[in-house]
């Protein structure tokens, strides 16, 4: 039994992971241009699909296969921000109809190049395996943990330690405030859409090779990774990352008490509970009048 | 002007009942047609919580679930009629979404978005997953379309699509009317104070809670019908009809028509069932194009067909008035 925990909260581990990813690239728009995309989990989807295309066709290499899919979805965000999100700033309305317009959009669009089918991606990673003690991993999955500390590391010492870091957490606290001081509020929105594209790319192109990459694969990475920072609490980005961890290693761990089937829907009675009971959340702090 | 737009529309809906006895026409249309006014009922429902009570809600199919798996069970499990298992069926969804409204509506704006959001996904598991009643995600299979009725002496057999058509046309006609006398009641005079300014409404006495849980009811029970009519046009009752695909598009019918507008979900449904159809392109590629419009829409014309129609009238009459005096 204790072993199957430990089994299982690895899994959690390593699921939560890219829950984090996903949660954080949502978190870090929220914060600063106070939206929620919910186009995020097609960003997602496309990253593992980008970053398939450059591993089958060019160039063989996994890890150069994940930068060019980072490189991809940073112009594809660029975009996006520029002709939908920027644009309607302030109507938070139609932002969010927009990116569902989005999610079908992506979803479909792949859909359409790719074939509806699942692909495969198949990586070295994946299929080598690794002893800790009884217990045996795929390297894949102690990659993506490993990764996702590495990301959440930079980002931290980013946002805490570097002249721009701070221009965008002023920008998050007060973007009038932010403007007045002379921070360049629509450099900080693009750069900080850019490093959520960056995580959704690694995201999707950690998770691609794992399972099998299809059109709605992003779905419930984007429903859990809004789960992650609910559970966290909106606008502390600290908490989105134990958020989505805590998400991954429930999520796994149920599995040992009720049947697989129902493990999406423990997630989202959690966001349910989360919200109705204690709607800041873990670490948040209730502000916003929202909530 | 007013006589003018009721004999209007006493003709579209002449046109529109006699469209089964229209020449040569294949049943492939009628089906469309069918199609278009099945999914224009739950539309009404999520209009009159979006367009109107300004709540949008990301998990309406789920509601829509609820009013199908209800007909469904009652009449395939229970032996009921269908005209015993519609109202059922909205009593159903109506009760569900008064339940969740309650809980729900405490939150406002991201909020209130992801948590119906996640109660359209946790509709959508129970129906793939209770599988003792549900059938798990095949789907209930067997549904009956509504018995025939007998009216002046003629038998209604709404087996066949002609019948089966006149009366989902006259669902979405219920469904509007029901939608217009609620507009324009005091309820909704109510409804669009909370819209527009939530704090000033309830300082003016308006009891902003119940207000917003009787909308999301009411929406719900309508989108309860909705189902029931689906479940019932297509035999069988799937939860892939329910998921959260379903209720993206049922929002992008209701913003694609007009939200905020009486006629708003009629016109998005029809276009987005009967026009890629019309241009016989595949499901993805549909998609794909829907997807763009409700980006372009909102950031050209957020208001819809129907405003931008209501728009178009009201610039044509602003002209003729202005120019009136002058020539008096």
């Amino acid at each position: 039994m204790l072993l199957a925990v430990a089994e299982q909260v690895l899994n959690g581990l390593m699921l939560g992971s890219i829950y984090v990813f996903v949660a954080l690239g949502m978190m870090l728009i929220y914060g600063v241009m106070h939206v929620l995309n919910f186009a995020h989990g097609a960003l997602f989807m496309l990253g593992g699909y980008c970053a398939h295309l450059v591993f089958t066709q060019a160039i063989g290499n996994y890890a150069l296969a994940i930068l060019a899919a980072i490189v991809m979805l940073i112009a594809v965000g660029a975009v996006i921000e520029r002709t939908v999100f920027a644009p309607l700033r302030d109507n938070l309305r139609n932002q969010v109809i927009a990116s569902l317009g989005l999610v079908l959009f992506i979803e479909n669009l792949v859909v359409v190049l790719w074939g509806p089918n699942a692909l495969q991606f198949r990586i070295e990673t994946t299929q080598a395996v690794v002893s800790l003690g009884v217990l045996r991993f795929r390297v894949q999955h102690l990659l993506i943990i490993g990764v996702c500390a590495l990301c959440v590391t930079a980002l931290f010492l980013f946002l805490q330690r570097t002249r721009f870091g701070t221009a965008i957490r002023a920008v998050a606290q007060n973007p009038r405030a932010a403007l007045v001081v002379g921070i360049d509020v629509v450099r900080v929105h693009r750069v900080t859409f850019a490093i959520s594209m960056a995580l959704a790319a690694i995201g999707g192109a950690l998770l691609g090779p794992l399972f099998l990459l299809f059109p709605q694969m992003g779905d419930l990475p984007l429903v859990k990774g809004l789960a992650g920072i609910l559970l966290g609490g909106m606008g502390s980005i600290g908490g989105a990352v134990v958020g989505g961890l805590l998400i991954g290693v429930i999520e796994a761990v149920s599995t040992l008490v009720i049947a697989t089937d129902y493990r999406d829907a423990v997630t989202f009675t959690a966001i349910v509970l989360v919200l109705l009971l204690r709607p800041q959340g873990l670490f948040g702090v209730r502000t916003r009048e929202e909530a | 002007m007013r006589a003018f737009e009721i004999i209007g529309g006493l003709l579209a809906l002449a046109g529109l009942w006699a469209l089964p006895q229209w020449g040569e026409l294949s049943p492939y249309v009628l089906h469309i047609a069918t199609l278009s006014a099945i999914y224009a009922i739950p539309a009404i429902g999520l209009n009159l919580m979006l367009g109107y009570g300004g709540l949008v809600s990301l998990g309406h199919a789920g509601f829509v679930g609820i009013g199908g798996y209800a007909a469904g069970l009652l009449m395939v499990d229970a032996g009921w009629t269908f005209w015993a298992a519609l109202p059922a069926a909205m009593l159903a969804s109506g009760a569900a979404g008064a339940l969740v409204g309650a809980l729900c509506l405490r939150l406002r704006t991201h909020f209130f978005m992801i948590v119906t959001l996640a109660f359209g996904l946790i509709l959508h598991a129970v129906m793939n997953n209770w599988e003792e009643l549900t059938r798990g995600p095949v789907g209930l299979a067997g549904i009956p379309r509504p018995e025939a009725i007998a009216l002046f002496g003629a038998e209604i057999a709404f087996r066949r699509l002609p019948d089966f058509y006149r009366l989902t046309m006259a669902a979405a006609m219920a469904a509007l009317a029901v939608q217009a006398l609620i507009v324009r009641s005091d309820f909704g005079r109510m409804l669009a104070a909370i819209r527009q300014d939530e704090v000033l409404a309830s300082a003016r006495g308006v009891p902003v809670m119940a207000m917003k849980v009787a909308v999301f009811a009411i929406g719900s029970a309508i989108a309860g019908a909705g189902g029931a009519f689906k479940v019932s046009f297509l035999r069988v009752a799937a939860p892939a009809s329910f998921d959260m695909l379903e209720s993206i598009n049922i929002v992008l019918i209701v913003i694609v028509g007009g939200a905020g507008h009486l006629l708003g979900p009629v016109l998005g449904a029809g276009l987005f069932v009967a026009v890629p159809e019309a241009l016989r392109v595949a499901s993805a590629w549909r998609l794909v194009v829907f997807g763009l419009v409700l980006v372009l829409l909102m950031r050209f014309a957020p208001q819809g067909l129907a405003g931008l129609a209501a728009d178009a009238v009201r610039r044509l009459r602003g002209k003729g008035a202005l120019r009136a005096p002058g020539h008096a």
